[in-house]
């Protein structure tokens, strides 16, 4: 498993369209990815879970990565976060 | 949360049954996970009521305690200390869960693991291959065509080669190389040795060695030595096509000696060493020992099978063990049956009806499967695999499908068997032979009682699959774990979490329903969020469009996730880019976690005031797992008043 903490700059956080866009590149990349905040946690795949954590700017978040090419996985959601969140 | 770790560690510890029935423990973002020797000492009862244990169930073989992210590595850590355990991976649980299941079970699990993935290739194939030698048998000049080859060439590349495809992907679920994995496989069918389905044919061996007595010729690597009749090291120099289990034999023993070997050879020489000495010996192992195993039973099914069809119970008992054969790959040489009784002056081939009546069945047990099932994944494998079936191409509905789930497999040899039975009793008979399933009405003498025949094998196939088999869901995804923990998180008191009643949507808000992708923005229009509608509101309320519980409520009150029956999670966003508004001008009535009722309100907004702000009111209706319901369809759009059906899965 590989993971990452991630500090939220989007202005708004993670609502319904980013949600809607990293199950999309989650489940394009074939990983299981989990996002957690405090002791939440959620599916990235998962968009009611993940909108309800109401994930907001400056929220810290752990990304697990976990599958075939963990490495690689976790480099494109990482820069996916980068671009968008 | 101020929980004592070391205490909690203590309390499950004293709950597992005693440290000897601990065989190793892990844990993953959220859960501790454990593999025991006997899972029915522990109180489970107990485990779950320790502080700190949120949840508990049982998943392959673990027994997995949910903890929570950020507490369940501390936990684990006073486990080991109190437990005296060295760290186990992940990856040591999930072998040690798998090596408790019988080796029978572990083999099945192999072949469908080996198979799943080759799929797309073989069911395309078969299915082209039916349809094309149909049209080559049902047409006949239509077989002499360049085209009729070249379809011809297309469709076989699949079957031809099939020991690269499984070999390789062998290759990766036994974790070796897969490009050593396909080497093994291209040698299997190497051009330089007889086509497997030629290894009866004497013309194709007399052409293809240059020979006369129609004997395939050996390479006898240690001479003449013999022990009896068996000359050691002989090779009868003939491939494997259409081969699945030796391949796949191979392909195991392959990894074992890479995997062996890298563990051996010094670093430095191990790119050289390890390859060409693990070919070598795989190679050395498939050609002396794998293959002539193969090769012997082989004869000795056909002695078997010439024997048993002169007899119609005979025949009951064929029609039942086919399928078994053609999984062994131990079926290439029946043609050989067949060809015998068509050399007779007037002779018939009642081979034909035996094979028919199997291929048939696997075809009902197939479609069963595939009507019955609710996986939209399984749907699509099941479905075209089964026309292939009936086309009498059984492979992909052998492999893909019957023969992992072992039931419909064993309800289509019984289904073959009656089918056999009648063919033997009614005394049908092909006047060539080749060609089973549906095309065997190009051949067949009496079109009526083969008709008779296919309804048999394939009806009772279908009809005991249908009752029989049940379907089993895959193993849980981490999605479906994550939803598990989250009902048990919600209600912990409540252990009853599901939602029954009618799959059906109700309009949620008065006003124009249209299709989600006229939604005015990109996201919602693109699906990405799921499929259903956008309603242009005409009212200021959200009304619950179902039975279910809250699963999500957003901080800014604009949108609400509920989950109804059938897990259908369905996603209510009032307005486009209404997240801006901070929930200015949103009222919320439920929170996460609440059950609801059919027209309960759950949001108020102003319409004026998201439209003074700049943005659409229009609201989006999405069934966020649409892609689980292939069923689903909107019914209805444009005006809507609240409690209209709009949608169905």
């Amino acid at each position: 498993m590989k993971s990452f903490d991630y500090v939220i700059t989007d202005e708004v956080g993670i609502h319904a369209r980013p949600a809607g866009l990293l199950a999309k590149t989650v489940k394009a990349l074939g990983a299981n990815v989990t996002v957690a905040k405090g002791d939440k946690t959620a599916s990235a795949t998962s968009l009611m879970k993940l909108m309800g954590m109401g994930i907001k700017k400056g929220d810290t978040i752990t990304v697990s990565v976990e599958g075939d090419d963990e490495e690689n996985a976790a480099a494109e959601i990482e820069k996916f976060f980068k671009e968008n969140l | 949360m101020a929980l004592d770790y070391r205490k909690c560690a203590e309390e499950i510890y004293s709950h597992l049954g005693g440290r000897d029935n601990i065989v190793q423990a892990a844990h993953c973002a959220t859960r501790l996970r454990l593999v025991l020797a006997d899972n029915s000492k522990i109180d489970k009862k107990a485990l779950e009521n320790v502080d700190g244990v949120k949840g508990l169930f049982e998943s392959n073989g673990q027994i997995q305690l949910i903890i929570g992210t950020g507490t369940v590595n501390k936990v684990y850590e006073e486990f080991l200390a109190v437990t005296g355990m060295t760290a186990a991976t992940k990856d040591d649980v999930k072998n040690a869960a798998a090596a408790q299941q019988p080796v029978w079970k572990r083999a099945l699990k192999s072949v469908g693991d080996v198979f799943v993935p080759i799929l797309p290739a073989i069911v395309a194939s078969g299915l082209m291959m039916g349809v094309v030698e149909a049209l080559g048998k049902a047409i006949p000049n239509f077989a002499s065509t360049d085209w009729y080859a070249f379809l011809d060439m297309v469709a076989n590349t699949a079957f031809a080669f099939l020991p690269v495809i499984v070999a390789v992907s062998a290759a990766r679920v036994f974790g070796g190389n897969i490009f050593l994995g396909a080497v093994i496989g291209l040698m299997m069918v190497h051009t330089g040795l007889l086509n497997g389905w030629n290894v009866a044919n004497e013309d194709a061996i007399n052409a293809f060695f240059g020979v006369k007595d129609g004997v395939i010729p050996t390479w006898n690597l240690f001479g003449n030595f013999k022990i009896g009749d068996y000359v050691v090291g002989s090779i009868s120099r003939h491939g494997y096509q259409g081969h699945v289990i030796p391949v796949m034999i191979s392909v195991w023993l392959m990894c074992k000696i890479e995997k062996w070997l890298h563990k051996k050879v010094p670093e430095m020489i191990d790119l050289f060493v390890v390859p060409i000495t693990t070919v070598f010996l795989t190679g050395l192992a498939t050609f002396v020992v794998i293959g002539p195993i193969f090769a012997t039973l082989e004869t000795y099914v056909l002695k078997g099978a010439e024997w048993l069809v002169q007899f119609p119970p005979g025949a009951f008992i064929m029609g039942g063990l086919y399928p078994i054969t053609v999984v062994m790959g131990l079926h290439h040489m029946y043609n050989v049956i067949e060809a015998g009784m068509l050399s007779v002056e007037g002779g018939l081939n009642t081979w034909m009806p035996i094979a028919t009546a199997a291929n048939f069945a696997q075809f009902g047990a197939c479609l069963a499967v595939g009507i019955k099932c609710k996986q939209a994944k399984l749907k699509t494998v099941a479905v075209p695999s089964a026309l292939s079936a009936s086309l009498g191409i059984t492979e992909p509905a052998i492999f893909g499908v019957n023969f992992r789930f072992m039931k419909p497999f064993v309800c289509a040899m019984i289904g073959g068997a009656c089918g056999a039975l009648f063919g033997a009793i009614s005394g049908i008979g092909a006047k060539a032979y080749g060609v089973t399933g549906i095309p065997g009405y190009l051949t067949i003498d009496k079109p009526g009682l083969y008709t008779v025949l296919l309804l048999i094998a394939g009806g009772v196939a279908f009809g005991l699959t249908w009752f029989i088999w049940k379907e089993e869901m895959p193993e849980p995804t981490a999605e479906e774990i994550q939803k598990q923990e989250a009902a048990e998180n919600a209600n912990a008191a409540d252990s009853e979490s599901a939602i029954t009643g009618e799959p059906k949507i109700y309009a949620p808000i008065k006003g124009n329903a249209i299709s989600y992708t006229d939604i005015p923005d990109a996201t919602f229009a693109s699906g990405v969020l799921g499929t259903g509608i956008g309603i242009e509101p005409a009212e200021g309320v959200v009304y619950a469009p179902y039975d279910g519980e809250i699963s999500s409520v957003t901080d800014t009150k604009h949108a609400v996730g509920i989950t109804g029956p059938n897990d259908m999670e369905l996603l209510i966003h009032v307005g486009v880019d209404t997240v801006n508004m901070q929930g200015d001008g949103f009222e919320i009535f439920v929170k996460e976690g609440q059950k609801v009722k059919k027209g309960d309100k759950l949001i108020t907004f102003d319409i004026d005031k998201i439209k003074a702000a700049g943005y659409s009111p229009t609201t989006a209706v999405l069934l966020t797992n649409s892609d689980d319901f292939e069923n689903f369809k909107v019914v209805k759009t444009g005006n809507v008043s609240v409690g209209d059906l709009f949608a169905e899965v």
